[in-house]
């Protein structure tokens, strides 16, 4: 038994004190800023990245990821306690959650949403380890040409399930792709769009570029609309009731199976998962008109779909190197930055750190269940900290991690630069994920291309000629044409609404 | 309302703009044959696709009318940017409490209420947190004070 083994090597990385310790600490920074409203986890990873030069590999990853999953859980409480959503994923959660919390049933809608978003978590790991390796043999198969099609598909994709306006967001990818191109060809040599400034040459840093618009600009988005909160509620009894249970098994369940398969596909991811496990919940129930005042599968799906999703969302990056969000863009950047190519070789290539990261995402989770049910008090406390304290103290990491990069203050200059263009994103309705993606994707899009058009001598039919890069394409094309059909764009124009 | 002052049409302009900027800028680069590209190839490829998607959206914008932009406040963006900045300029040369006391102000200037004393209190747990993070914990070869040499 293969997967054993790999299993078992998993464990053994996973179990060393340093990998549990630095994935405690991503678990609980992840908790912090999903509890904490006005800072998510693209932000976080961004300004924590540069102090993953200092850690090994594995370690870094490790913590990173439990960044992204503990936020997932740290939301749900700010959504039940203070109507609130901590992060765009729980926003969901607000609708049921809070109803539940005001009947005196907050302790209860606190405690479905860990155990649901830990089966969800432990089913999405399962999900991983079964599908890495089919999926990582058949992407080794692939040749430039493939590979460009598969890029060009993840980005389209990424776009078309993930934002509002297709348009706008494709033209943020190109926007992002044109910003990745800044520094030396790898090929010539040559200085593009570097204006002689030494610091560029080496192509654009995009953690610097990923504070900006990710923290920066949303700091002076929250400071403008000054964020408030209300009074946190009391928590009471942690048990449910056996009614709850009841109800709560089939929709967590429910909520999984959406949730996982919604996080693999490019663009997919937490929020999206928890959006449609509610819709579901809520056109399959026999009383739809209790949904907004209380339901217990209003709180128990889209939890469990929102950390199932977290979890799936690693498949593409891990086995293709496809990053399929924001967040994902930063876990090839900081696979980049440890000197790993994300891609199918990493598997094979370092087995440790690939399986390691797998096994300790379960323990992760189990971790995150401790941290968030029995020490729930003193996340309930952090919520009193108003934002005119933390609004400072996230600007100064940013600053400090953008100076850390390289000991440089162009890097901070940067951030503020970035910073300013992210708010002009902001107020233009133009997304920053498709921006960020672009930005990963672009040096080694532009590196297949060539390759691809190297290796056909010139011929740009290659990537019609070759089944794989064919086949991928062609579905590019259908995603764009389904995007302009009437019906279509009516009902996706609804659910975004709603989000909204 | 002005319907050239909508999210939609000023996003167009700015997708135009990048892609004329990258266009002139990248107009020394070689472009090679599509065999053996030069660096001047996909830059080129990439800001007239820009130009063009920006185009459609403009156009799109004009025939729709679409929402219009938000009031700009440029009391918060104003001070945080320049507290980035302060920052970035007395960090090197002054050190890192100097810049951390710079920054903590002028960004607690840009929210709704400015309280001295809590900016005060912030300013002290941020200055301890940061020197036993980043100077003793992680190493990192920076000054608290240069002046004084620490």
């Amino acid at each position: 038994m293969e997967l054993l083994n790999n299993l078992a090597l998993g464990l053994s990385v996973a179990v060393s004190f340093q990998n549990l310790l630095y994935a405690l600490l991503g678990c609980m920074v992840g908790t912090l800023i999903g509890v904490l409203p006005g800072i998510g986890p693209v932000a976080t990873i961004a300004m924590l990245l540069p102090i993953t030069f200092h850690l090994p590999p594995t370690a870094s990853l490790i913590m990173l990821a439990g960044i992204y999953y503990g936020a997932q859980y740290g939301g749900s409480t700010t959504s039940i306690l203070v109507n609130l959503p901590g992060e765009a994923s729980s926003v969901v959660t607000c609708l049921d959650g809070y109803q539940m919390a005001r009947k005196g049933r907050a302790g209860a809608a606190l405690s479905i949403s860990a155990v649901g978003s830990f089966f969800a978590g432990t089913v999405g790991t399962i999900i991983i380890v079964i599908f890495a390796e089919p999926l990582t043999r058949m992407a080794q198969k692939f040749g430039p040409a493939d590979y460009c099609a598969l890029m060009a598909l993840g980005l389209v994709a990424a776009v078309v399930l993930a934002s509002g306006s297709v348009t706008k967001a494709i033209a943020m990818v190109f926007l992002g792709l044109l910003f990745g191109l800044i520094g030396t060809d790898v090929n010539t040599g040559a200085q593009r769009f570097t204006f002689d400034v030494p610091e560029l040459s080496d192509g654009i840093d995009f953690a610097p570029i990923a504070m900006g618009l990710f923290g920066i600009a949303e700091i002076v988005v929250n400071l403008e609309r000054h964020l408030e909160r209300g009074g946190a509620i009391k928590v009471g009894s942690l048990w449910p009731t056996r009614e709850e249970i009841r109800r709560s098994i089939p929709a967590v369940l429910r909520g999984t199976t959406l949730g996982a398969l919604l996080g693999v596909l490019p663009g997919g991811g937490p929020t999206l998962g928890a959006f449609s496990a509610y819709t579901l919940e809520k056109k399959l129930s026999k009383h739809p008109e209790e949904f907004g005042k209380g339901a217990v599968e209003g709180v128990a799906a889209p939890e469990a779909a929102n950390n199932a999703a977290a979890q799936t969302s690693f498949i593409p990056m891990l086995t293709l190197g496809i990053p399929s969000n924001a967040v994902m863009a930063l876990m090839v950047g900081a696979m980049i930055i440890q000197g790993i190519q994300p891609g199918p070789e990493v598997m094979t290539k370092k087995p440790d750190l690939f399986w390691g990261m797998i096994v300790s995402m379960w323990i992760g989770n189990a971790m995150l269940v401790v941290i968030n049910l029995p020490m729930i008090g003193m996340w309930v406390k952090l919520l009193t900290v108003p934002y005119r304290y933390l609004a400072p103290a996230i600007l100064l990491f940013c600053c400090i991690g953008a100076y850390s990069l390289q000991n440089s203050t162009f890097h901070v200059l940067q951030v503020a630069a970035f910073g300013v263009l992210g708010y002009v994103f902001v107020k233009l309705g133009c997304e920053g994920a498709p921006f960020l993606l672009g930005l990963v994707l672009g040096p080694q899009m532009e590196e297949y291309f060539r390759r691809a058009m190297l290796l056909s001598r010139g011929n740009a039919m290659v990537f019609l000629e070759r089944p794989i890069s064919l086949g991928l394409l062609i579905t590019t094309a259908l995603l764009l044409v389904l995007m302009a059909l009437p019906s279509i764009k009516k009902a996706r124009k609804e659910a975004f609404q709603e989000e909204g | 309302m002005n319907r050239f002052l909508s999210k939609d049409f000023l996003s167009g302009l700015m997708f135009i703009g990048f892609g004329l900027i990258a266009l002139y800028f990248g107009q020394k680069l070689a472009l090679g044959t599509p065999v053996r590209m030069g660096p001047g190839w996909v830059p080129r490829m990439l800001s007239l696709i820009l130009i063009g998607l920006g185009g459609l959206i403009c156009v799109v914008a004009l025939v729709t009318k679409g929402e219009p932009v938000e009031r700009i406040k440029w009391k918060p963006l104003t001070l945080v940017t320049v507290g980035i900045i302060c920052f970035a300029l007395l960090f090197e040369s002054a050190g890192l409490l100097p810049a951390l006391i710079v920054l903590v102000f002028i960004s607690s200037l840009a929210g709704e209420e400015f309280k001295l004393m809590e900016v005060i209190g912030n300013t002290i747990v941020l200055a301890i947190l940061c020197t036993i993070v980043f100077k003793v914990g992680l190493g990192m070869n920076i000054y608290i004070v240069k002046m004084l040499g620490w």
